[in-house]
């Protein structure tokens, strides 16, 4: 049954945000018996809601509040107002995540000595390593199912993969397979296996993918201990004199104004919507914004090197069928400065459905050229490549000077300017994935440069030293005890691996930090 | 309000295909209600040679020989009901159509929909395009509405070889999700 709770109930841990840190946080301290209100600005729909359609699951699903991009990057470019692909629903973005579950190499977690001091970076080590993470990597794999892990086999080859693989191969590459997915490949968890439907990032109607949506949540609420409310956007967070936490405003389905007392505040927004409520929690007594002494609240933004190519066969690949990311080459992950750049980067498929293809392929561009890409549909492949990308303390979401949302607030600007090593990197993955493809007999490559950005890190990042960030090894804010970041903006660097393994598994070691720091009443 | 649109909708597709013939048949065989042609334009509707204009504007942004007409004038459909709604979007694209119209009388002697020769409607594009004086935002409002309307009709996937959603049918586990063996 899932709780209802009292506005006044200032016992409760408020949670801000269901996704991959939000949902799994709120089950992982419903079995231990802690009471936690998640507060999700979207609504709440269920498997039965979803589609087989882009453009249609895109509208239903994706964060469109106003934002506004700055600075140099493509995306700034290509996608001003809409600097990343998010969602804003329960579950968060693991709705529409493609489930590579990949961990974080050694080395990420300590770039500041690994890569040394880079200039124009904002380096740092992680105040964790990969010894101390792997315990609580065992536990997100196993909650999550995912494949190539602890026995768990792996899924099929697609048609897709096979041409990734040819590739690899041609290129001594050896490092290829079905990657690690959270999406099961057989039934598990109350789950059903995966069906190659293709739309994994459109919602898996099976359920085969891991979501907080249909997991985590349910779970949390089944304990008796959680309450979800929907349609509930936290505007404030709210302090007392002495500097601490005391509750929440946020606006209901009606638009009408609550406050919700609490124990504990835990912010799990997704990198740009964290910093900027932080930074609209501004007080006299905190004129920066919350937690913001060290001023690196919404500095650091990350989003990945990030790009595309897709190749051009004159045979039928049909890159739409089957799971839709499930397939890596991993080679290039490696740190080896000798490539010219710091840090790797991870080639995974990336196949698009023809109304997506088509709309994005060589933005702006028209005519018979690249109506010729679009009639080839059906003899393209196409792999993501994405790579580590360095914090700048420049690189930050900032509140826009002007702009407001539905609500008064500020809307939040991200401004990028990608760093010389990011390009460096980018032009190398380019060229390898053209050289792959081709030793396979591909006609021709087409390169996309980034999307808007589904990845989102580093805006309230983990540090030793409060000076130099804004949380520590918990994710517990250096300057508010009762107040955490829950999600992806504790990123100290980027990584080269999809996210969100490293946040579900940060969560679960949160929720013991807050179990026992509650148990000895510190919070 | 739903059959005096199907009624626009199917006049104007006679109308577009220059027979009557056609339009006496869909009327004989829908009945009465379609036998008022020519109905009286709403107000702020396109004209049907503005219409025609963007049919094949958009046709020559996204030019797949395989597609005929009909892809395209449900593409460009977007644009006239939007039209017909909102006096500012009427206005850019008449406006639009207009220059469209001008400079190919200029550059090849006839209104931009009549230059058969493909390669001149191209000079044409490329001159509003690169034109300072050409009018604001008519390239912009017809190619990002018709790149979505052109590619998410499903009628026009099978066009293209794709088989969309397979949820419903099964996932494409049993349906060629790893028939590849050319490699």
């Amino acid at each position: 049954m899932p709780a209802k709770f009292d506005l006044n109930d200032s016992s409760l841990v408020v949670i801000i945000g269901s996704g991959a840190g939000g949902g799994t946080l709120a089950n992982e301290l419903a079995q231990k018996g802690i009471s936690a209100v998640v507060l999700e600005a979207g609504k709440r729909i269920e498997i039965t809601d979803f589609r087989n359609d882009e453009d249609g699951m895109f509208a239903l699903f994706t964060w469109l509040d106003p934002r506004t991009a700055s600075g140099s990057w493509y995306v700034g470019q290509t996608s001003p107002d809409l600097p990343a692909w998010i969602c804003k629903l329960v579950g968060g973005t693991t709705v529409h995540w493609g489930a590579c579950a990949l961990r974080f190499q050694e080395h990420e977690f300590k770039t500041r000595t690994r890569y040394g001091g880079i200039d124009g970076a904002n380096l740092l080590d992680w105040p964790v390593d990969l010894r101390e993470m792997e315990p609580y990597y065992d536990r997100a794999e196993l909650k999550m199912g995912v494949t190539g892990r602890h026995g768990i086999p792996r899924l099929p080859v697609s048609n897709h993969g096979k041409v990734l693989f040819a590739g690899a191969k041609k290129m001594g590459y050896t490092q290829f397979m079905t990657t690690n997915m959270a999406i099961n490949s057989v039934p598990r968890d109350g789950r059903a296996s995966c069906q190659q439907t293709g739309f994994c990032v459109q919602g898996c109607t099976f359920g085969a993918k891991w979501s907080t949506l249909y997991t985590e949540i349910p779970r949390a609420e089944a304990t008796g201990k959680t309450e979800v409310r929907p349609e509930s956007q936290v505007l404030h967070i709210e302090h007392d004199k002495s500097g601490k936490v005391t509750g929440v405003v946020y606006a209901d389905k009606t638009g009408a104004m609550q406050r919700q007392k609490a124990r504990l505040v835990c912010v799990a927004g997704n990198a740009i919507e964290t910093p900027r409520l932080l930074l609209n929690s501004s007080s006299s007594m905190f004129p920066q914004g919350l937690a913001n002494s060290s001023g690196q609240v919404g500095r650091n933004y990350m989003k990945h090197m990030t790009s595309t190519v897709f190749a051009i066969f004159d045979k039928p690949v049909h890159m739409y069928r089957g799971t839709a990311q499930s397939g890596i080459v991993m080679d290039e992950a490696r740190l080896d400065t000798k490539r010219g750049f710091v840090g790797g980067y991870q080639m995974e498929l990336l196949p698009q459905g023809l109304p997506s293809f088509a709309q994005n392929i060589v933005p702006g561009a028209w005519g018979r050229d690249r109506a010729s890409i679009i009639d080839n549909y059906v003899n393209i492949a196409g792999v993501w490549l994405i790579g580590e990308d360095l914090a700048r303390e420049t690189n930050r979401v900032t509140l826009h000077p002007n702009r407001k949302d539905q609500y008064g607030l500020p809307i939040p600007n991200v401004h990028v300017d990608d760093h010389p090593n990011d390009l460096a990197m980018q032009e190398h993955a380019l060229a390898r994935a053209d050289a792959l493809y081709k030793s396979i007999g591909a006609k021709r490559t087409v390169h996309h440069l980034p999307f808007p950005s589904t990845h989102n890190m580093g805006t309230c990042r983990m540090s030793e030293n409060p000076r130099d960030g804004v949380v520590n090894r918990w994710g517990q804010t250096h300057d508010i005890k009762n107040l955490f970041v829950s999600d992806g903006s504790q990123f100290t660097s980027s990584g080269g691996e999809n996210p969100t393994l490293t946040i579900v598994a940060l969560a679960i070691r949160q929720a013991e930090c807050i179990a026992d720091q509650m148990s000895k009443s510190v919070i | 309000m739903k059959t005096l649109k199907r009624t626009r909708r199917l006049s104007r597709r006679g109308f577009l295909k220059g027979s009557a013939a056609t339009v006496a048949a869909i009327a004989a065989t829908h009945g009465s209600a379609l036998a008022q042609e020519p109905h009286a334009p709403e107000p702020g509707e396109l004209t049907p040679q503005e219409i025609r204009a963007l049919v094949i504007f958009a046709r020559d942004l996204f030019p797949h020989d395989r597609l005929d007409d009909s892809y395209y004038e449900r593409a460009v459909e977007p644009l006239e009901d939007e039209a017909v709604k909102d006096g500012h979007t009427r206005q850019i694209l008449v406006f639009g159509i207009g220059w469209l119209d001008g400079s190919a009388k200029r550059m090849a002697g006839a209104p931009y929909a009549e230059v058969v020769d493909e390669q001149k409607r191209i000079a044409v594009i490329t001159r509003l395009r690169e034109d300072q004086s050409a009018p604001a935002g008519f390239f912009e409002k017809v190619y990002n509405t018709t790149i979505v309307s052109l590619y998410n009709q499903p009628e026009v996937w099978p066009k293209f070889g794709y088989e969309g959603p397979s949820s419903a049918k099964g996932g494409y586990l049993h349906r060629g999700f790893n028939d590849l063996t050319w490699l």
